[in-house]
């Protein structure tokens, strides 16, 4: 669980270590669940958290890919199939991700993690109001922590291309949450981007009330987003993707640019991949 | 077997092991003690040092080509002072050779460098990058021009008696008289290779893949054109050779020292696979083994 104080991290030291493919499938036109028996990451990992994937043994692709994880099962899990094993919900964009698509049950890969910074939860005890807005594929990275914080109250955006590219509302229909759903085509639910989405119901979203805002999803609509939301009353994380060569820290080659005045350039890995709002130079 | 046999002499630093890992690649080392004991490494090189901090080059930095890796950091580094004061004790602790890299865009810069690190406690060797423009002679790269080059190290080899290791690139049309010149100048040894000037663009948004548009070139891709490298600037010179360029495995390591190598660098594989060196020294000693070679030394250039 996450800790009260800062930062969800406790942060463990991460592991490189083989875990097994047990399952890989489609589950919508480009998205795809892949699950992995490996206790000691799967037991660890916080919510925002993010592991790093080496695909193939030869180097095609030769780099390791990040992923955030999507569900994981602890190794005392009441179904003994998933114990141990950790899930993560992947879009087929390229190179990589197109050769995961053809991975099998049984199939050894190697992972590294748990790493990077997660979503750091509001201070404790809290009744918090809690805003989740995920754009595709991001909003499997905020799900875990919804899952973390279901006592809460927690309102959900999430937004895609088209009603194809929306994920993870039966998942959030088990929580006790309120979800919004739109498509850029008007396909499902509001005709529009996640963002002015979340800007058609600003009126819930009242002056008076502190809310804890978490978001994922391209750099675009995260800039559009920070925009919106600089009031006070909102105490806003953003999980960010970068292009990674290590995941680790060691390469320098993830970087964002941050209003940090000395070390403008921080890495998305180890200093993030989550980031509060306001640190981040939008511009 | 000896358990010495793998030991290897660069200028006045004995290695245990002929394997270091590469600058740049390792961060600052202390990324890396969560995979294996790093005190079981030849050496490591540090990320490149500058005299100031520099910010580095805006993203994206790297892209990945077939079989290899485009960066563009822009050597962002915290500057000599906070490197002393706060990389330093990490390393002071690992009972393995630190060889510091150190850049400059001026001759006085290199020199600077190298004499206040002079003395500094747990140091044993620096390593010039000498790829980086010389603002002072319109840019040209001091690794490009034999007799820049040579001066350049000449000065440095007078400000420092620590073992002086010069880096070459690999963007030159004669990479044998840049490693004479070096060697001429006071070089304890050179290494080589620094990454492959590279770029590549997205058809799609017209826009280059790295922020900087050029790039270096590493990984496997580079392998083969690096060791030609290597085995020219073995012919040319007498100092020893570390040699580096894609090597992702032992037998890759092997290939290096045959064509006159003393010791590698790993940089790249690490990344990938934060073990590989380790596993490297494990791959040369079992090659060692099954080949009845007593001592790696007599494997260097020993082809053809
Ligand atoms: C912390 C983190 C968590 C992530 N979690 C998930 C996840 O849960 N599910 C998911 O589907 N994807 C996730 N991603 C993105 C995922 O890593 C990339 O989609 C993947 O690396 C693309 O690999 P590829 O070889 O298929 O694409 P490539 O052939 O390398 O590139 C195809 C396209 O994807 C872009 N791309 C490449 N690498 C990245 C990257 N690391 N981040 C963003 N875009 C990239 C390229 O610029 C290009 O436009 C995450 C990224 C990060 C940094
Ligand atoms: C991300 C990255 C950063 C690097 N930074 C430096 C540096 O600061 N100084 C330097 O001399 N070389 C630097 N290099 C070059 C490597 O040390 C090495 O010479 C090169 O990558 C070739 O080896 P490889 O193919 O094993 O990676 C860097 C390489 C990479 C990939
Ligand atoms: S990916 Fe290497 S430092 Fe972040």
């Amino acid at each position: 669980m996450p800790s009260s104080s800062g930062r969800t991290s406790k942060r463990f030291m991460p592991f490189q270590i083989d875990g097994t493919v047990v399952q890989n499938r489609q589950i919508k036109s480009v998205y795809f669940i892949l699950g992995i028996h490996c206790p000691p990451i799967a037991n660890l990992i916080q919510p925002g958290q993010f592991i790093m994937l080496k695909i193939s043994e030869d180097h095609s692709p030769l780099l390791r890919r990040p992923f955030s994880v999507y569900k994981t099962y602890p190794e005392n899990h009441p179904a003994k199939e998933k114990r141990g094993c950790l899930f993560i919900c992947y879009k087929e964009v390229g190179k990589g991700t197109h050769k995961m698509t053809t991975l099998q049950k049984g199939k050894i890969l190697n992972l590294i993690g748990p790493l990077g910074n997660g979503f750091t939860p509001p201070p404790l005890p809290s009744s918090a109001n809690i805003i989740l807005i995920g754009g595709g594929v991001g909003i499997v990275s905020v799900y875990p922590f919804a899952e973390a914080f279901n006592h809460l109250k927690l309102f959900v955006f999430i937004g895609g291309k088209t009603k194809k590219d929306i994920l993870c509302v039966e998942d959030f229909k088990k929580l006790n949450s309120k979800i919004f759903v739109s498509t850029e085509n008007g396909s499902l639910g509001f005709r529009g981007t996640v963002v002015d989405l979340f800007l058609s119901q600003r009126k819930i979203f009242t002056e008076d009330k502190k809310y804890y805002l978490y978001a994922c999803g391209p750099m675009p609509m995260l800039k559009a987003l920070a925009g919106k939301i600089k009031s006070r009353n909102f105490i806003a994380q953003a999980s960010l993707e970068a292009r990674m060569g290590c995941g680790f820290g060691a390469c320098w080659g993830c970087v964002i640019k941050t209003n940090h005045s000395q070390t403008p350039y921080q890495r998305v890995c180890k200093e993030g991949p989550v980031f509060s709002f306001k640190d981040i130079c939008w511009d | 077997m000896r358990n010495n046999n793998l030991r290897i002499k660069i200028g006045k630093m004995v290695l245990k092991n002929p394997v270091i890992v590469s600058s740049g690649t390792f961060g600052f080392g202390e990324e890396f003690e969560d995979f294996f004991d790093l005190n079981q490494l030849g050496a490591v090189v540090s990320k490149g040092i500058s005299l100031k901090p520099m910010v580095g080059n805006p993203p994206p930095r790297i892209f990945e080509t077939e079989g290899g890796l485009i960066n563009s950091i822009g050597l962002q580094n915290p500057g000599l002072q906070e490197f002393i004061r706060n990389k330093l004790p990490y390393y002071r602790r690992l009972k393995t050779h630190l060889i510091v890299n150190i850049f400059g865009n001026t001759q006085t810069e290199y020199i600077e460098l190298a004499k206040r690190l002079e003395g500094v406690r747990g140091i044993s060797g620096l390593e010039m990058n000498i790829s980086c423009p010389n603002i002072k002679k319109g840019g040209i790269v001091f690794g490009s021009d034999p007799r820049m080059a040579f001066h350049l190290i000449r000065k440095v080899r007078k400000a420092t008696t620590s073992t002086l290791i010069v880096k070459l690139s690999p963007n030159v049309t004669d990479i044998a008289s840049i490693a004479k010149s070096v060697e001429e100048g006071g070089a304890d040894a050179v290494s080589l290779v620094n990454t492959f000037k590279a770029m590549a663009i997205n058809i799609h948004s017209k826009k280059p893949e790295v922020g900087n548009i050029i790039g270096g070139l590493s990984g496997p891709a580079i392998k083969p054109i690096a060791l030609r490298m290597v085995w020219e600037a073995h012919q040319a010179i007498k100092i020893p050779i570390i040699g580096m360029g894609g090597i992702m495995k032992a037998e890759d390591a092997i290939e290096f020292i045959l064509a006159g190598a003393s010791a590698i660098q790993m940089g790249t594989a690490n990344l990938i696979n934060p073990r590989a060196a380790i596993e490297t020294i494990q791959g040369i000693k079992k090659y060692l083994v099954q080949n009845k070679i007593d001592r790696i030394q007599t494997l260097i250039g020993a082809f053809g």
